[in-house]
C-alpha cells in the first residue's frame, strides 16, 4: 500500500502533465493560428486559415477539459485552491475560448465577417494570454495554509513576473500555429508565416531567457531546486538540448522546409514543459503542496486509473486518424 | 430570477440588487445562469445526433441522394449548435474549482473522477469524429463516415450518461461514507449507479431526442407552410415524427417513474412541487392540487383549484395512499427547500409541456393515417403548423423546468443530506462573483441573440437540393421532384 500511496499521485501528476503538454501544442496551435488571422491580408486567405483548424479545433479544446477532470478527480484539494486562486484568469480564459468558440461558427454564417474575425482574433489573445498567467502565477507560488487552503488576495495574479510568461506564452502560440500554417499553407500565405515564424522564434526565446533568469529572483523554492546538485544534470542538458532545437528551428525556417519547423518547435515546447515539470515536482500547488498531500484516496485514483488509463491510447489513436484523414494543405472552399 | 431588463434604470436597479446579495446567492445565481444557458446546446447535440445516424443509415441503404441532403442541411445546424455547447460547458466545469472549492474537496474523489471519465470517455469521443463527421465527407470512405456520425451520437449519449450519474449522485449519494468532511468511495459501481441514476439517464436522454424531434418537427412546418422545399421537409417531418411517436410514450412513464422515486428518495422535493403543506396518512386520499398559490409565510396555499382523490391516483395509481406524506410543515425551515411557487410550477410546465406535446403528435398521426397529412396540410392549416413550430421552443422550456425542479427542488443540499449549498460554496469577494456572473449574463444574452440570428438564417436559406454524395464517378442528374427551392 505504501508503494500505491508513493505511485499513484506521481503517475496521476505524469498524466496531468500529459494532458496540459497535449492541450498546450495542440490548442497552441489552434490559438497561435488564431491570432495570426488577425493579420491575414485577404478573406480568402483567412479562411483558408480557419478551415485548417475546422476538423481539430474541439477536439484540441477538449485536452482542457480532460486536464480539469482530471485534476478534479485525482487531486481535488489542487483543484479547489488553484481555481480559487487564479479565479480573475481563469474566467478570463473562458470567456476568450467562448468568444473564439462562437466567433468561429457565426463566421461560417455570416455575411459580414469582419466583426467575428475580430472576435476569433480578440478571444485567443485573451485565451492565450490568461493562460500564461495562470501558469506564471502558479510557478511563483501560490499561498496556502496548513490545510492547503489559498490565503492570498483577489488580485495575486496581477504582478510583472505572470505578465512575462503571459506574454511569452502568446508568442509561443503564434510560432506553433505559424509553423502549423506552413505545414498546412502553399504559395504566398506559406511565405507570410515562414516570416511570423522567424519573428515569434525570437520573441519568445527572448521572452524564455527573460523567465529563465529572473525566476529564481522570484521564488525561493525555485532557487534551491536551482543550485540542487541532484538536479544539475537536467539544468544542465535541457538547456543545451534547447539550444540545438532553436538552432535547427531557425536553420530550417532558412531552408524552407514544410515538416520540421513544426516538429522543432514541438520538440521545443516538450523540452520547455519537461523543464516546468522538473522545477515543480512533486508539488501539484507550489511552492509547498504536494502531490501526495492533494490527492485524492488510493482506490480512487486507481478507479480513475483503470478507465482513462484505457482510453488515453483510444483517445490517441483517433485523434491521429482524425489528422491523417484531413492531411495536406488546408483549402479555402 | 425576476430581474426587470426592460429599461437601463431597472437595469442598474437590478444590479444593486445583486451587489447587496452574498456570495453563495452569488454564486448559485451564476451556476444557475450558466447551466440554463449552457443546457440549451447539449439537446441537438445529443439527439439530432441520432437523427443524423438515422438519415445516414437510409442514405447508406438506398443511395437516394435525397436522403445525404437531408443529412448534410441537418448537420449546419448541429455545427453551429455544437461549438457554442463546447464553449459554455467550459464554465460548468470550472466553476467547481472556483466557486465550489469546498465541494470538490468534499466529493471530489468521485465527483472529479466522473467528470474525468465524461471528458475522456464522451466528451473526447465526441469532438474526435465531430471533424470527420462534418467535413469528411469526401476524406474517407462511407463506412467510416457511417462509424464516425455513429461515435459522434454515442459520445454524446455517452455524456448524458455520466452527468446524470453525477448529478444522480448528488441526489440520492450512495457508494461510500461521510467522515471528517469527506466523501470516502467505497465501492464506485455503487456511487455510479446511485438510486437516481438509471430513471435519470433514461428521463434525460428521452428529453433530448424529444426536444431534438421537436426542433426538427418544427422547423420542417415552418417551411411547409411556406411551401418551402416541401418534398424534402415533409420527408424530415415525418420521419421526426415516426421516432416522437415512439419516444413521447416512453418518456411519459420515465417521468411518471422518476417522480415516484423522488416521493421515495427526496420526501422534501415531493412535497414543495405539489405544494403539499401538511402530512398525509397512508390510506387516505388526498385531492391532487392543479393550481395554487403557495405561500410560504402561512405554509399554506392562498387558494388552490384541486381535483379531489386524484393525487394518489398520479403518484400510485391506486385509490389510497399506501405509504404517509410529508407535508412541507413538518420539517424545520433549514431542512427543505423554499421557492416553492417556482417548483409547483415549473413542474407543472414541464408536465403539461410533455401532455401536449404527445396530444399534437397523436392529432398528426391520425391525420396521416386518414391520409390528410401532406405538404399541403401544413400551408392550409396554420394553425397546425404553428403547433408543431411553439413545439420546439416549448421542448426546451420542459427541459429547463426540468432542471429547475431537480436542483432547486434538492436545497437547502447541494449533496442530499449531507453537504448543505451554503457550506458548499467558496469563500470569494462579493465584487469578484459579481463581475464574473454579469459578465455571464450580458454575453450569454448576446451570444442567444445571434445563435438564433443564424440558425434561422441557416432555416431561411434551406436545403441545398442539388448537392451530389460523394463517391460517383460521374453526377448522375436526378430529376428535381420537388420543384421549387
Amino acid at each position: 500500500m505504501e508503494f500505491l500511496e508513493w505511485f499513484m499521485p506521481t503517475v496521476w501528476f505524469v498524466i496531468l502533465a500529459l494532458f496540459l503538454l497535449l492541450y498546450v501544442i495542440l490548442d497552441g496551435f489552434d490559438l497561435g493560428v488564431g491570432i495570426l488571422s488577425l493579420t491575414s491580408p485577404s478573406e480568402s486567405q483567412r479562411t483558408i486559415l480557419m478551415t485548417s483548424l475546422g476538423n481539430v479545433w474541439d477536439a484540441n479544446e477538449t485536452w482542457l477539459v480532460l486536464m480539469g477532470g482530471a485534476l478534479f478527480g485525482a487531486f481535488p484539494l489542487a483543484y479547489g485552491t488553484i481555481l480559487k486562486a487564479l479565479y480573475g484568469p481563469i474566467y478570463l480564459m473562458i470567456l476568450g475560448l467562448i468568444l473564439r468558440a462562437v466567433a468561429f461558427e457565426f463566421r461560417e454564417n455570416a455575411t459580414n465577417k469582419r466583426p467575428w474575425n475580430l472576435m476569433f482574433g480578440i478571444g485567443s489573445v485573451l485565451a492565450a494570454g490568461s493562460q500564461g498567467i495562470c501558469l506564471g502565477t502558479v510557478l511563483s507560488g501560490i499561498p496556502t495554509d496548513a490545510a492547503g487552503h489559498f490565503t492570498g488576495s483577489v488580485w495575486i495574479w496581477v504582478n510583472p513576473s505572470s505578465l512575462v510568461v503571459a506574454l511569452t506564452l502568446i508568442q509561443g502560440y503564434v510560432l506553433i500555429g505559424s509553423t502549423y500554417l506552413i505545414l498546412k499553407t502553399s504559395g504566398e500565405l506559406q511565405r507570410l508565416h515562414v516570416r511570423t515564424a522567424r519573428l515569434a522564434a525570437a520573441t519568445t526565446l527572448g521572452g524564455a531567457l527573460l523567465i529563465t533568469f529572473t525566476a529564481p529572483f522570484a521564488s525561493e523554492t525555485l532557487r534551491q531546486r536551482l543550485f540542487d546538485p541532484a538536479f544539475l544534470p537536467f539544468f544542465v542538458v535541457l538547456p543545451l538540448l534547447g539550444v540545438a532545437l532553436i538552432v535547427q528551428l531557425f536553420r530550417s525556417l532558412a531552408m524552407q522546409q514544410e515538416v520540421w519547423p513544426f516538429a522543432y518547435t514541438v520538440l521545443l515546447f516538450i523540452l520547455s514543459f519537461a523543464g516546468l515539470g522538473v522545477m515543480v515536482f512533486p508539488a501539484v500547488i507550489p511552492p509547498s503542496v504536494t502531490i501526495f498531500q492533494a490527492s485524492s484516496s488510493v482506490s480512487s485514483m486507481v478507479f480513475m486509473l483503470t478507465f482513462i488509463g484505457v482510453l488515453i491510447p483510444i483517445m490517441l489513436f483517433y485523434n491521429i486518424y482524425n489528422y491523417i484523414a484531413f492531411r495536406g494543405k488546408a483549402s479555402a472552399e | 430570477m425576476p430581474c426587470p431588463v426592460r429599461s437601463r434604470l431597472s437595469l442598474t436597479r437590478c444590479l444593486l440588487m445583486l451587489a447587496t446579495l452574498d456570495v453563495v446567492t452569488l454564486s448559485r445565481l451564476q451556476f444557475a445562469l450558466t447551466a440554463i444557458f449552457h443546457m440549451l446546446w447539449p439537446v441537438l447535440s445529443t439527439g439530432l445526433a441520432i437523427y443524423l445516424v438515422v438519415l445516414e443509415a437510409i442514405w447508406l441503404r438506398t443511395r437516394n441522394p435525397l436522403y445525404y441532403r437531408q443529412a448534410r442541411f441537418w448537420a449546419k445546424l448541429y455545427v453551429l449548435n455544437f461549438g457554442i455547447g463546447v464553449a459554455s460547458g467550459l464554465p460548468m466545469e470550472f466553476q467547481f474549482g472556483t466557486n465550489w472549492a469546498p465541494l470538490s474537496e468534499f466529493a471530489g474523489d468521485f465527483f472529479g473522477s466522473v467528470l474525468g471519465f465524461e471528458g475522456a470517455m464522451a466528451f473526447m469521443l465526441e469532438a474526435g469524429f465531430l471533424g470527420i463527421m462534418l467535413f469528411g465527407w469526401q476524406k474517407v470512405p462511407p463506412v467510416i463516415h457511417f462509424l464516425s456520425t455513429v461515435m459522434v451520437a454515442f459520445g454524446a449519449n455517452l455524456s448524458v450518461f455520466w452527468i446524470l450519474s453525477a448529478n444522480s449522485w448528488l441526489q440520492t449519494p450512495s457508494g461510500g461514507t461521510f467522515s471528517d468532511g469527506h466523501f470516502h468511495v467505497q465501492n464506485y459501481f455503487a456511487a455510479i449507479n446511485n438510486p437516481f441514476m438509471v430513471r435519470s439517464v433514461i428521463h434525460m436522454a428521452l428529453a433530448t431526442v424529444e426536444t431534438s424531434m421537436l426542433v426538427v418537427a418544427a422547423i420542417s412546418a415552418w417551411s411547409l407552410m411556406r411551401q418551402k422545399a416541401p418534398e424534402f421537409f415533409l420527408f424530415s417531418f415525418k420521419l421526426a415524427l415516426v421516432i416522437l411517436l415512439a419516444v413521447a410514450p416512453l418518456q411519459i412513464l420515465a417521468g411518471h417513474e422518476s417522480a415516484v422515486q423522488v416521493a421515495e428518495h427526496q420526501p422534501t422535493k415531493l412535497a414543495a412541487i405539489e405544494a403539499l403543506w401538511d402530512d398525509q396518512a397512508a390510506g387516505s386520499s388526498p385531492a391532487w392540487t392543479v393550481l395554487a398559490s403557495p405561500d410560504e409565510a402561512s405554509g399554506s396555499n392562498r387558494w388552490s383549484l384541486s381535483v379531489p382523490g386524484a393525487f394518489s391516483w398520479i403518484l400510485e395509481t391506486r385509490p389510497q395512499l399506501s405509504q404517509p406524506l410529508r407535508g412541507l410543515n413538518s420539517w424545520p425551515a433549514d431542512q427543505r427547500p423554499h421557492m416553492v411557487g417556482l417548483l409547483f410550477y415549473a413542474f407543472r410546465v414541464m408536465v403539461a409541456i410533455g401532455l401536449a406535446a404527445a396530444a399534437l403528435m397523436a392529432l398528426s398521426l391520425l391525420l396521416w393515417w386518414r391520409g390528410g397529412l401532406s405538404a399541403a396540410s401544413f400551408a392550409q392549416w396554420p394553425w397546425f403548423s404553428w403547433a408543431w413550430i411553439l413545439s420546439a421552443p416549448a421542448g426546451y422550456l420542459a427541459i429547463e423546468s426540468g432542471w429547475v425542479v431537480r436542483c432547486v427542488g434538492r436545497q437547502p443540499w447541494t449533496v442530499y443530506g449531507q453537504l448543505r449549498t451554503a457550506d458548499a460554496a467558496s469563500v470569494l469577494p462579493v465584487g469578484e462573483v459579481l463581475t464574473s456572473l454579469s459578465v455571464f449574463a450580458v454575453l450569454y444574452t448576446v451570444l442567444l441573440v445571434f445563435a438564433l440570428y443564424f440558425g434561422s438564417r441557416i432555416i431561411a436559406k434551406g436545403p441545398n437540393l442539388t448537392l451530389e454524395p460523394p463517391g460517383l464517378a460521374a453526377p448522375v442528374i436526378l430529376p428535381d421532384r420537388s420543384g421549387n427551392v
